[in-house]
Parts: C-alpha cells; structure tokens; sequence
C-alpha cells in the first residue's frame, strides 16, 4: 500500500527559520540602545561643566583672551564677607520657607483629609499659586506691598508708614511669597500620602481605644513622615536656589539683606559682566545643594526603611 | 596566570570604558569649545567704513535687510512708524526686535558677548560703551562720520549738543576723560535730571521750588504728610547703579564732590571725602524724612506714578521721565505740574548728569553700511523733527539742538519751566561719573551703600569701606 505524500507547502507559506543575527551585531546592540542616554547625559552636562570651567577662568565682558587662573576666584569670593552675607540669607530663607511651608502644608492636609464638599472645593483653589508663574507673583505681592497704595497696608489699618520690603522686613515678606506659592504643594503631597495609608492600624487602634493624638503621633505621623521627607527634600532644594519673586521684589536689597547665592551670581554674570565670578558663585551653590541633597536623601531613606519596619 | 595579569573585560567592563571615553572625548572638545565660547570678543571684524567709497547716496545699501535691537520707549514708540520711510528712502528693510527694558540689557549682553552679530544696531546707554566697548563689540562710528561717501552731508554731526558727543566718547584707557577716541554711538534721546513739582500744590501753599540743597530738604519736609500718604521728594533707591545717576550724581556733583581722582596713573574712589560724606549722609535723611517710605525698592516708574498721581510733591530725576505725567490723560496731575533746575551748589553750579538712549551698530555685524544708514537717518534731522511732531508719548528730549529750538519748543506750551530749566542746564550737563570699565560692579556697591547707610549704618564707616572696594575694583587688571 503506498500512501501519498502530504503536499508541500508552498516556500513563501513555510515558517521561515530566524536568519541568525551575526555576533558583531549582537554585540553592537547594547551600545545602540544606550547612545540616547548618553546623549541626554552629555547635554545635562554640558552646562555644568562649561560653568565650572568658567569658575577656573578669569573670563568677564572686558577681558578679551580670558585665562586660567586655577583657584584664585574661589579664594576672591571665599574671603568676601558678601558672599558669606549670601550664604546666611540663602540658608535662613531655605530653612524659614521649608519649615512653614512644612508645618502649614501638614495641617491643611489633615484638615483636607475628610471626603467633603467644602474640602475638595478647597483643594482645587489650593493650587492656584501653584499656577502662577513666580516672577508673576513677585509682581502681585510687590503691589500689594506698596506702602503707598498696596491693599495691604490699607486692609490691615498701617497707614503709609510700614515698609514690608525694608531692612528688616524684607526676608520675612519674601518668605511669605515663598510660602503663598508653595504651601499647597506641601499639602498635596502631604494629602496624597495620607490617603496611601492603609486603613487597618487606625482601625484596630480604635476598637482599642485610643485617642485621636495618639494614633496621630503613634501611627499616622510615622507613616506619613517619608511622604513629609519628601515635600522637605523637594522645598528645601528649591528654596536653596531661589531667585525669581524675590529678585523681582528686592533685587537682593535693602543692602544684602535678601541677597542669595543665586541672586549674588546673576549679579556677577548678568549685571556685572563677569561671567567667572558669576560661575564660581554657582559652583559653591552647587555644592551646598549637593551636599545638602545628599544628606537628606539619605535621612529618607531611613525614615522609608522605619515606616517599613525594616528599621528601628 | 591571574586574571588580573590576562584581563578579557566583559561586556560590562566595556561599557564602562565607553563611558569613561566617551566622557572624556566629550569634556575635552567641550572644555576647547569654551576656549571659543569666552571669545566673543575676538570675532570682532575690522572698521567697514573704509570699504565705502564714492559720492553719497541714501540708496547704496538698497535690498538689505537689517535687524534692530530696541526697548519699548517713548523714542522706540516714536520711531516705529516713520519705520516705512526710511524704507523709502533707502529701500532697506528694518527688522525691529523689542526686549522689555528690564531685560533688554541682559540680552543684549548676550547677543554681543556671542559675536554672532545677529543684531546689526541696537539701542544702548552711554555707561554700557564703557563695557561693550573693550572687547571690541562695538563698530567705531567716528570714521563712519569722517567718510563722506557714507555720512550726508547735511548730517550736521555738531548739531548734536556738545556734551551728549563727549559722552559717548572715549578711548577705554583708566584715566582718559570721555570725548578721547572713539564715537561708539550717536545720541538719539536724552534725559537731562532735574527736579518736576506739583505746581498746583506750590501755588496753592504760596511756596517755590527750594535754590539750595538745605533748602530743598526742609521744604521737602515741611510737604510730607504720612498721615495722608503724602510725601515730600521721590528719587531712586533701589539695589542698582540706576540710583546712583540721576538725582543722587547731579547734586552729588552740584555740592562739589568727586567719585574718582586720578592719583599716580590709578584711579582712587573719593566718594568718602568729607564733603561726599556730608552730602550722602544729607541725602539720605533726605530719603529718611521725605522720601517714600519703600525708598529702597524705589526705581523711575515708582518716582514718576506717585507724581502722576499726587503722592509725591517733588521728583528729582530725569526731565524726560515727568514729562509724559503732565501729557493730559496720562496721570492724576497732568496739567499741573513744573520743572525747575533744583538746588545749585554753594558755587552756583548747576552740573548735571545724563542719561541717553544713543544708536549704537554691532562690530560683528555684517550689514554695516546698511547700519550706518538706519543710525544716521534716526539721529539726522529730519526724522528727530518728525519724531518730535507725531511721537504718541513725545520725544523729551531731542539730542539736537536745531530740533529742540525748533519742533521740540513748540510743544512746551503746557509745560511750565521746561524749556527755562533746560537752558540753565544744558551748558553744564553731560555724564558726571569716571568712566571706567567696572562701572556697573562699582556703581551698584554704592547703592548698596546708601541702602546700608539708610538702614542705620555709619556714613563715613560705610563709605570709607566702598571706596577702599571700588579703588581695587575700577584697578582691577583686565
């Protein structure tokens, strides 16, 4: 008995066996894959490392061959009591507008934390500064500041006389911009954290009684401390390099008195023309913020570690 | 033998070694790249007035297109529509980019700092040649006078009042007073500062502006009423060298004082002689005790818009800034306010600073005939005159004498002392600082330093400081 023969399928409609990729193509893969990062890399440090450059220059308007002078701008700027004025106004100001920031958008976000009509109308309005644009807002407050004419004076009955951008005053009324802006980012990183937690420890806590402060600091507060970490990071950071409102509002004045780092190197760069200077100015920032950013992200790290419980 | 006498990297180790090559490649071409980068000033192309030649005709560039860089102002507002015929005349197209004023110097900056001549002429201050000038960002305009195959010959360069040409002159060696070397731009506007007051407020107390400066102080005194938010005198206070130039600069000169003395081929900063102390120590009770109670935070908008709105009953600033108050519509008073010289100094002087917006063509660029045409046009004449007659916010002042005796005069009418005002000063009136390269650094500290005084500090302490800091700043080997 003969059987016939399956037909053949056509060639075309026959699964093809995959070609085998040749090994230098496979090897070459991964160095393809990974050029778009390099590039993104390269143009993140472009920057950088043209400014730090400069910081090694004698490079200003005037000058036309700028040369390198090693460390001597570090030396200039580091034994100029302006520049120290600087470093005091920028760590007060971070560390003023994040504690504020901090306390306030924890209690407003506790006070948000109960599903009602009012508390979510409110949350929507709570983020309105956020919307504008600081230099915008620097205008805003800058009018209502106006000794002369500002609605603040007037509302709060001081007459033509008090000057809320004078010597001592001015880093106060530039820390309430700041926290007019920012607050509600707190907040909402705050409330968005609260709502994450779970539910079954307050429950339990409350079959057994306890009171509202004690679940508050026993159970909410530690688990909500990374969220907290987080808000302070992100504001502690951008208050270290804050510029925009209260360069608007002060331009660094009365004196020095509200005069950042950030401030001190546009005036070197941009007003002054000496782009060295101005560099130098923001390589030490960079360092501050460096430094600072890594301390605290290491403090959040443990605090993720404690509310885990992988850490005492 | 160890692995690490025979190493066979793995595809990791590889990747690093990219890294590291690939970073290292990178930072060396970036670090030559800045070489360039720091060098805008070496792009520079040489003077191109030589290149023309022939007979003069406002027609020689036409086809070209040029671009302008300018700030929103009432001599920008002014201009922009007499844009089209010049483009007539010349059949060259003008590209007008506008930067708001608070940040038209910082742009600036950096399109000149660039090299990449971008901008072919732009507007510019007579202190910022001390600082664009040296690197070589700016086209001398003097052999672009002296060619006569480029410059009309009604042009009438002279007709320009004397002290605007001697300000936007100067050859950039420490020491050297202005009106040496080069003409880095033409005048185009100017500002002479005086003193403006609420005239109707003056008559209605029977009182006249003060002659002296302690004169001024007790009357500006006498005019403030917080109580009613009312104040005495406005001027400048904020952190920057803009406080320093108008009101502050004129009376410090009028009172005998001097910023820098010329001491052994150096310039010292004299700034804290006795009678500099005296005066500043006067200026800022002044400040203290008449002025607005934001002072520190005070800039020209702020000085003018409480004049305009009867706040302020005196403004010491620029003639052209409380001009455009007393256009009617334009503030509360319009219509009621006066010019007057302000106090003169115990030797009757009436020196006084300037300010002028002046043309100005960018060395890198690479139109520069074309240029040339569009600043000789803006400063010739007849377009100042027309100007003049049909500027929507005025065009206080005219840099040219013949246009203001002439156009500029008949606009006067309601402007009670203007044009008496200008006379006594105009004779006496150019820029009264030093010019030195360090202008803006040194400049801004001494407003710092009124603000440091007007805060409580010793006056004489904290200008001995400014000086000894100034005297190494303007010296400062560049």
């Amino acid at each position: 008995m003969t059987t016939a023969a399956p037909p053949r399928a056509p060639e075309s409609a026959r699964p093809r066996a995959p070609r085998p990729v040749p090994a230098w193509r496979r090897g070459l893969r991964p160095y393809l894959l990974s050029i778009p990062a390099v590039l993104i890399i390269v143009g993140i440090l472009y920057p950088f490392v043209l400014g730090a450059y400069y910081a090694f220059l004698n490079y200003a308007a005037v000058v036309r061959r700028p040369s390198f002078v090693g460390l001597a701008n570090f030396a200039e700027i580091l034994s100029d009591p302006t520049f120290w004025a600087s470093v005091r106004v920028t760590l007060f100001y971070a560390v003023a507008a994040t504690v504020i920031e901090t306390v306030l958008g924890v209690g407003i976000a506790l006070l948000l934390n109960r599903s009602s009509l009012i508390g979510r109308v409110f949350e929507r309005v709570l983020i309105l500064p956020l919307m504008i644009a600081p230099v915008i807002a620097g205008v805003i407050w800058g009018l209502m500041f106006n000794p002369q004419f500002g609605v603040l004076n007037h509302v709060l009955g001081l007459g033509s006389t008090f000057d809320w951008l004078g010597e001592d005053t001015a880093i106060w009324s530039v820390i309430l911009v700041d926290v007019w802006i920012f607050t509600p980012f707190v907040a909402i990183l705050v409330l968005a954290g609260i709502r994450s937690l779970p539910k079954e420890p307050f429950e339990a806590s409350a079959v057994d009684g306890a009171s509202w402060f004690y679940m508050f600091r026993r159970l909410m507060l530690p688990m909500m401390w990374p969220y907290i970490l987080v808000a302070v990071i992100f504001r502690f950071m951008d208050s270290l390099k804050i510029f925009d409102h209260v360069y608007v509002l002060t331009a660094g004045g009365p004196g020095d008195a509200t005069r950042t780092l950030q401030i001190g190197a546009y005036q070197n760069s941009i007003i002054q023309l000496q782009y060295s200077q101005g560099s130098t100015y923001m390589f030490l920032l960079w360092v501050i913020v460096f430094l600072t950013a890594r301390y605290l992200v290491s403090v959040l790290g443990k605090a993720q570690r404690r509310a885990a419980g992988s850490e005492d | 033998m160890t692995r690490r006498e025979l190493w066979t990297p793995n595809r990791r180790d590889l990747l690093r070694m990219l890294g590291v090559g690939g970073a290292a490649v990178g930072a060396s071409s970036l670090l030559a790249a800045c070489g360039l980068g720091t060098g805008g000033g070496d792009t520079a192309t040489d003077n191109g007035a030589a290149e023309v030649t022939g007979g003069f005709d406002w027609r020689k560039a036409e086809g070209t297109e040029i671009s302008v860089l300018q700030t929103p102002h009432p001599y920008q507002v002014a201009f922009q529509p007499l844009l089209a015929e010049f483009t007539e005349l010349t059949g060259i197209t003008v590209r007008a980019d506008l930067v708001a004023e608070a940040d038209y110097f910082t742009r600036l900056n950096t399109e000149l700092a660039s090299g990449a001549g971008n901008y072919d002429a732009f507007m510019t201050g007579a202190y910022f040649i001390w600082t664009y000038g040296p690197p070589g960002w700016m086209e001398d305009l003097k052999p672009w006078l002296e060619n006569s195959s480029a410059t009309n010959a009604d042009y009438d360069f002279e007709d320009i009042y004397e002290g605007l040409r001697r300000s936007t002159s100067w050859d950039f060696k420490v020491g050297s007073p202005l009106g040496t070397g080069g003409q880095w731009a033409i005048p185009w506007g100017f500002e002479t500062n005086v003193l403006c007051y609420n005239k109707a407020e003056f008559d209605r107390r029977g009182i006249r502006p003060a002659e002296t400066f302690d004169d001024l102080i007790q009357l500006a005194t006498d005019l403030t009423d917080r109580a009613n938010n009312k104040y005495g005198i406005a001027f400048r206070g904020s952190r920057s060298w803009a406080t320093i130039h108008p009101g502050f600069m004129t009376q410090f000169t009028r009172e005998g004082c001097q910023d820098y003395t010329l001491q052994g081929g150096q310039l010292a900063a004299t700034m804290n002689s006795p009678e500099a102390v005296d005066f500043t120590r006067k200026w800022v009770e002044l400040a203290r005790s008449a002025g607005p109670t934001s002072w520190t935070n005070y800039e020209y908008p702020d000085c003018t818009g409480d004049l305009g709105a009867g706040t302020a009953m005196m403004v010491y600033d620029a003639d052209s800034a409380t001009y455009p108050q007393n256009i009617a519509g334009n503030s509360a008073q319009a219509g009621n306010l006066a010019w007057h010289p302000g106090p003169a100094g115990a030797d009757g002087s009436y020196a006084t600073n300037l300010w002028t917006w002046s043309l100005a063509m960018n060395s890198a660029s690479q139109k520069k005939l074309a240029a040339w045409l569009f600043i000789q046009w803006a400063t010739g004449k007849d377009a100042q005159t027309k100007a003049v007659q049909t500027g929507q916010a005025g065009f206080a002042d005219p840099t040219r004498a013949s246009v203001f005796d002439g156009a500029f005069q008949q606009t006067l009418g309601g402007f009670p002392g203007y044009q008496e005002t200008f006379e006594k000063v105009i004779g006496s009136t150019d820029i009264k600082f030093t010019p030195q390269t360090q202008f803006f650094e040194t400049t801004e500290e001494w407003a710092v330093a009124l603000q440091d005084i007007y805060a409580g500090q010793d006056a004489k302490t904290r200008l001995d400081a400014l000086a000894a800091a100034n005297t190494t700043a303007v010296n400062r080997a560049s």
